[in-house]
């Protein structure tokens, strides 16, 4: 019940501010939704509920908005984010492995959409998407598996750096100019086309709903798992778990593997909906950023990773009298909150364990 | 009811004296690399704007939205939905960066927002589509570099080496010029790709030195542009260098200082200072106190506002309205601070100039006004 | 031949800016087991400082280059210092127990904040800035190869600052306290070592190397942009992996060893030239998973 009241509330402010158009109701707004967190903070308030419940959320959500092409874009473009940060989630989160090289795993993602789609189904071709990525991802398994923190770190950076600059003087993948993608079609759908009198996005809404519900599902089967719980083991402590007899390698490759299939799914779903990729979307800061809402929800939290997400996406394009001034408040912030909330906004709750 | 006819009268009035206002929309980037040229080309729409609101003869009242397309193509499909979902936007004059712009187009074209774009150079903008929605004011780099080669060549030199770095902008250059230069007789010594962000350029040139080029033709931008120049220098590479639109700027002289003597560089339409309306703009858009300078595409962007604002007062304030205003057969050379503007089939601006310039004490002269062409002074061999 | 030792002396200056990078990030990690990431940008800040201070002395009428040149260098290590010091007390040393993934990523916040700082703060900052010639500019030609003076005096002076770093660390009372906590804070705190002074000026320390690389940069290359920092900071760090984190010549290798797989990678691929970060950073992956702990590895012992 509180739960569904918290849903109803969460829906209603996200549509008032999507809509909101003048800096005064936006600052307003936003000051409401500061004060509200801080109350819940100090409250200690826990919520509970099944997650059908945020998913009906989003999906009202966008009936409400189902004319306003821009906010529907701004809800798939979180929901793809989401997804992309949830099999981030996994390697950090569960497995300890840090990769600092998010934004090319959903780039190949992005790139294996735009060449196959026109050869194959489209459905076909999300899934090949995450598994192109698992794949360049394995090139990355043995510097992975053999480094740690800072080291590993640096394999993933290197990646990220080597990956944009091979996209931009590579010609045949389309260079600096990009790919552009065709109209994704699956099925009966096409995703171009008006639903009715409302905004072709809904459709997209939809298809992002649909992966974040299965994302979320096996990352949450994941944990709840004996298999997350020895994720959780790797990462705490790896020589306890190996002298329980658990195989580092096998969870760290699993996991890394997972994550990367994932974060490639989406960014061939983004790929379609932008309809266009180019090398600089893939950048090493586009990395950051994911990480950054990854620390920012509270790594290992799903919930939190979400409301990351949205934060991150809508403020600075509801923040519009900043301008150029965004990225130094963007930084300004996530080093604020890092400071004074250093597991995030959701932190993970410690795992119980039913006897 | 008495009180109600006195505010209606009063409502009638007032509707009377103040203007409906329009929104239109001005995209570019206004961060990250590009963000200089961005924001100039942004204070340059806003100055037509704010002079337009001042002009009393005007119909409307324009708001000018601005939009943030980071130079990256997701940003900008982003941008181009907010402002082509507005029904309030009627137009925009939108994009510098080739690669978001060439994403973009799509998006105006779906929701049917007329846009001129104001920097762009990729000539696939226009002549990619067909769609009705896309207008362009600065020219393509085909016309540039037809020029510069031909002028390449009838200057005597005849083995150039190229550095253009791998964006659309620097690989078209690269192209075009390479096209025209061979065509014209001449030969490409060498052709290195470098990224947009590279600092050191030591060991290209140094290869580059081996081929014993009698030019060096630059297809980029300002910044690596001037750490090129200034290398050069360093390793003794004393050959003439030959540069593109994306340098003509003061940045690049002030960056460079004596270094950048005898550079050359072609740039579409004519200078902005040698039109009457263009002195007129630069002295306005000092007068308003923008703490950035107009960069080179500063005035494209202002006579797109421009043109863009004409069609408003022509047309009224509707998207398919302003879409017929700016059709080939209204736009035929039309007055602007960059020259006449003729849009062809596919709104292209088929700026009939190219203005050459050359780096002379400290500024971009018009090559015909140069000591060089007299024979004062000589360029590089 | 003489191609060749152009090649060799473009390497070097790079080897050398990079290496100063790397000993700052390996300096830091030593004492406080954290990687400073806006350590590039701070050497950006450095050179803006420097240009600064030449910009105001010339303005009232200094024109000797001696002066300006140490104007220009007093500048630059102050604002860095400031900079590195301010980012270690009031960033780094309060999150020192949390995850190091969140030191990562707030320096790496910081390093953006100073580097938007100086696109929006300093004058016309979005495009690059002038960068004085203040030493002599003349130079041998012997044939393809162009040696320079100013290169041979940066050269050594960076090369000698290293050296004295090292001898700082090796052969004084501050070294020692330095090394002391660098091995074991604990202790080093019982042995009554102020750990949290001993970190400051270790900061201090690496800031004022950041700034001669800074100086460095804009003396090289004659031109100064606000976003130097970002690149020179990922292959700093590259470096000080490479070479092994909280080592010294590991540092310095690494930096070398950078610059010499970008000159290779440029002269190798022919007209391709642009691949050349391509190949350096994937050679950086392949010798991570040959060595995963630096070329001088970072000796580490298991705790069961």
């Amino acid at each position: 019940m509180k739960a569904a009241a918290v849903a109803a509330v969460a829906t209603a402010f996200a549509w008032l501010l999507l809509r909101a158009e003048s800096q005064t109701s936006i600052s307003l707004l936003l000051l409401l939704a500061v004060a509200a967190g801080v109350a819940a903070a100090r409250l200690r308030f826990r919520l509970s509920g099944p997650s059908v419940l945020a998913f009906a959320a989003v999906a009202v959500l966008a009936l409400l908005l189902r004319e306003d092409d821009f906010s529907l874009l701004l809800l798939t473009r979180i929901l793809i984010v989401v997804v992309a940060c949830l099999g981030l989630n996994v390697q950090f989160g569960y497995a300890g492995v840090v990769n600092f090289a998010g934004a090319s795993f959903f780039g190949v993602g992005g790139y294996t959409a735009a060449i196959l789609a026109p050869r194959l189904p489209h459905l076909l071709v999300l899934l090949l998407g995450g598994a192109a990525a698992a794949l360049v991802g394995s090139i990355l398994i043995l510097p992975v598996l053999r480094t740690r923190g800072h080291y590993a770190a640096l394999v993933t950076i290197a990646f990220a750096l080597l990956f944009r600059t091979f996209l931009e003087v590579n010609d045949t993948l389309g260079g600096p100019q990009g790919l552009k993608l065709p109209e994704l079609v699956i099925g009966p759908f096409h995703f171009n086309d008006p639903v009715f009198d409302a905004s072709f996005y809904l459709r997209y809404v939809a298809l992002g709903l649909v992966l974040a519900a299965l994302a979320l599902g096996v990352v949450q089967r994941l944990e709840r798992s004996w298999i997350g719980v020895a994720l959780d083991a790797v990462r705490l402590d790896e020589i306890a778990a190996a002298s329980f007899g658990l195989s580092i390698a096998r969870w760290k490759i699993a996991a890394f593997t997972i994550g990367n299939f994932i974060t490639g799914v989406a960014g061939a779903l983004s790929a379609f909906m932008i309809g266009f990729i180019a090398p600089n979307n893939y950048a090493f800061s586009e990395s950051l950023i994911l990480v950054s809402i990854l620390l920012l929800g509270g790594i290992g939290n799903p919930w939190g990773l979400a409301l990351a997400s949205a934060i991150v996406i809508v403020l600075p394009e509801k923040l519009q009298t900043i301008q150029e001034y965004r990225f130094l408040i963007f930084a300004a912030v996530v080093i604020l909150i890092l400071l004074f909330r250093p597991a995030g906004l959701l932190p993970r709750p410690l795992r119980r364990l039913k006897t | 009811m008495r009180f109600a006819a006195v505010a209606l009268i009063a409502l009638l009035s007032f509707a009377a004296r103040a203007k409906e206002t329009v929104r239109i929309a001005f995209i570019g980037p206004l961060t990250g690399g590009n963000s200089a040229i961005g924001l100039g080309g942004r204070n340059s729409a806003d100055l037509a704007v704010r002079l337009r609101n001042a002009d009393a003869k005007a119909k409307y009242t324009y708001d000018l939205v601005v939009l943030d397309d980071e130079c990256k193509p997701d940003a900008g499909v982003q941008m181009a939905t907010k402002a082509g979902s507005d029904r309030t936007i009627v137009g925009g004059v939108t994009n510098y960066c080739s690669v978001v712009a060439m994403a973009a187009v799509d998006t105006y074209h779906r929701f049917g927002l007329p846009v001129i774009v104001w920097g762009a150079v990729l000539p696939d903008i226009t002549y990619k589509n067909d769609f009705k929605e896309v207008h362009r004011v600065n020219g393509t780099m085909i016309n540039q570099n037809q020029t510069n080669a031909k002028f390449m060549s009838e200057h005597g030199y005849k083995n150039v080496a190229i550095i253009h770095d791998t964006t659309d902008y620097g690989k078209g250059h690269d192209k075009y010029f390479t096209q025209f230069f061979t065509q014209s007789g001449g030969k490409i010594a060498g052709d290195f790709g470098v990224t947009a962000d590279q600092q050191d350029f030591t060991a290209e040139l140094t290869q580059l030195k081996g081929l014993k080029p009698d030019a060096l033709y630059f297809g980029g931008l300002t910044p690596i542009g001037v750490r090129i120049r200034a290398q050069m220098d360093k390793l003794g590479l004393g050959v003439q260098f030959d540069g593109t639109s994306g340098i003509v700027n003061d940045d690049f002289i002030k960056a460079l200082g004596p270094n950048a003597e005898g550079a050359l560089a072609f740039r579409e339409g004519a200078p902005a200072e040698k039109l009457a309306h263009g002195k007129e703009f630069l002295e306005q858009y000092n007068k308003q106190g923008y703490t950035q300078p107009p960069e080179a595409y500063g005035p494209f962007a202002y006579a797109a506002a421009v043109l863009l604002m004409d069609a408003i007062e022509k047309a009224g304030p509707d998207r398919k309205k302003i879409i017929a205003q700016l059709s080939p057969a209204h736009v035929k050379d039309v007055e602007s601070i960059v020259g006449k503007i003729t849009f062809d089939d596919h709104g292209q601006n088929t700026v009939p100039v190219i203005t050459k310039y050359v780096v002379q004490d400290g500024k971009w002269v018009m090559w015909e006004d140069s000591e060089y062409a007299s024979g004062k002074r000589k360029l590089a061999k | 031949m003489a191609l060749l030792g152009q090649y060799a002396m473009n390497g070097a200056m790079l080897g050398m800016m990079y290496a100063l990078v790397a000993v700052g990030f390996t300096l830091f990690f030593g004492v406080l087991d954290v990687i400073q990431f806006s350590h590039g940008d701070v050497v950006a800040a450095g050179a803006f400082a420097g240009l600064l201070a030449y910009a105001a002395l010339s303005f009232f009428g200094v024109h000797a280059p001696g002066v300006l040149l140490l104007a220009v260098i007093l500048a630059a290590a102050l604002a860095t210092i400031v900079v590195g010091v301010l980012v270690a007390r009031f960033l780094v040393l309060p999150i020192k127990g949390a995850p190091q993934l969140n030191v990562l990523l707030v320096t790496l916040m910081m390093g953006t904040v100073v580097r938007e700082c100086i696109r929006l703060f300093f004058p016309n900052g979005s495009q690059p800035q002038r960068f004085p010639a203040l030493l002599p500019s003349s130079g041998w030609n012997l044939g393809a190869f162009y040696l320079r003076f100013d290169n041979v005096i940066l050269l050594t002076c960076g090369g000698l600052l290293i050296a004295a770093t090292h001898l700082l660390i090796t052969r004084t009372r501050l070294g020692l306290a330095i090394r002391a906590v660098a091995q074991d804070e604990e202790t080093a705190r019982t042995m009554g070592i102020d750990f949290k002074r001993v970190v400051l000026v270790t900061f201090a320390l690496g800031s004022v190397l950041a700034a001669f690389a800074g100086v460095m940069d804009g003396l090289y290359y004659n031109e100064v942009f606000f976003g130097m920092g970002l690149l020179l900071g990922v292959i700093g760090f590259a470096a000080a992996i490479l070479g092994g984190l909280g080592n010294l010549y590991g540092a310095i290798v690494g930096g070398f060893l950078f610059a010499a797989l970008q000159t290779v990678g440029a002269v190798a691929l022919p007209f391709a030239s642009a691949y050349k970060d391509v190949f350096a950073f994937g050679v950086v992956i392949v010798l991570m998973a040959v060595r995963p702990t630096g070329l001088i590895g970072e000796r580490v012992s298991e705790r069961v």
